[in-house]
């Protein structure tokens, strides 16, 4: 077992890749929102996202964060992963988050949580990606999502229970 | 080896998003033997050599579980793989089909869980190692 740094913190509308062995990327409290891990493991690169939202037309002015919106947050995951060695399909892909925002679906009025995975499914359908596990869904379940860039392993915290994804 | 895969239902496009999906799912895929219904699948069966049938239950002509008695009742077609892929809800025909010895992946599904469907059949195992080949260029954003 490879023994890690202090973990790297991806924030919220972020997105961080890795190539160090010895790196945990690690991201918190995704609701809604949706954390991406991807991993390359021929080629060593690690890279994990937090996506808020599906569609970046509603914010012309936020193009400074791709991070943000699953159209633009994914290519600009993949295609930084790419610039480090990676190839799409060798790329494992883990999901998580897309939980609904109220303890009954009716009453999730904006109904964030499905619509970001509808458009990521949407996004990784068109071009040619599938998931390789995710954990997604749910009712005010609050989720933590870590990728240990060395072994690809991702690794979930779920109400305080750590659980392999 | 590269498997052949019967794919039999009345939509085309939905032949078109699970081919694509086979394509994706690491299977090492040879040919794919496109047919509309159990009539046209029983006679392609007759001259080609397949692994594995993925069948739709509603179809004219003859259905899929129609299909699947025939298979079932020849020697030579029953030891088939078969992964029914349908909207039928029914409990006890899906159970019957069940015991027929058919899988089963109701619609509307994702493509990983009949890709998954598919590597829990004996011999079609996902292999970690294997890349999952890249679909055809066009359109794509990565």
């Amino acid at each position: 077992m490879i023994a890690c740094t202090a973990p790297r913190v991806v924030g919220v509308g972020e997105f961080v890749v890795s190539t160090s062995d010895r790196e945990r990327l690690v991201t918190y409290a995704l609701g809604s929102c949706l954390g991406v891990a991807v991993h390359d493991p021929v080629a060593g690169v690690g890279g994990l996202l937090h996506l808020m939202l599906p569609d970046s037309t509603i914010d012309p002015v936020g193009v400074d964060q791709p991070g943000r919106y699953v159209d633009t947050g994914v290519p600009a995951l993949f295609r930084e992963c790419y610039r480090h060695g990676a190839r799409k399909e060798r790329m494992v892909v883990k999901v998580a988050g897309g939980a609904f925002s109220n303890r009954v679906f009716d009453h999730d009025a904006f109904q964030v949580g499905r619509r970001n995975l509808v458009a990521l499914r949407r996004m990784f359908w068109k071009n040619g990606v599938l998931i390789h596990a995710e954990d997604v869904g749910g009712c005010l379940t609050v989720r933590t999502m870590s990728l240990f860039v060395g072994s690809g392993d991702v690794v979930l915290r779920v109400n305080g229970v750590d659980r392999p994804l | 080896m590269p498997i052949n895969v019967l794919l039999v239902d009345d939509s085309a496009v939905m032949r078109r998003m699970i081919t694509r999906t086979l394509q994706l799912s690491g299977v090492p895929l040879g040919a794919v033997v496109p047919c509309a219904n159990g009539a046209e699948a029983l006679e392609a069966l007759r001259v080609s050599r397949v692994d594995l049938a993925l069948v739709d239950i509603n179809m004219p002509v003859m259905d899929g579980e129609q299909f699947l008695d025939h298979v079932r009742a020849d020697p030579r077609l029953a030891p088939l793989p078969v992964v029914i892929v349908s909207t039928e809800s029914s409990p006890t025909r899906v159970q019957r089909l069940r015991q027929k010895g058919a899988l089963f992946v109701h619609k509307p599904f994702t493509p990983e869980l009949l890709r998954d469907t598919i590597h829990s059949l004996p011999g079609l195992a996902h292999d970690p190692a294997a890349p999952t080949p890249a679909p055809p260029g066009g359109d794509l954003d990565f």
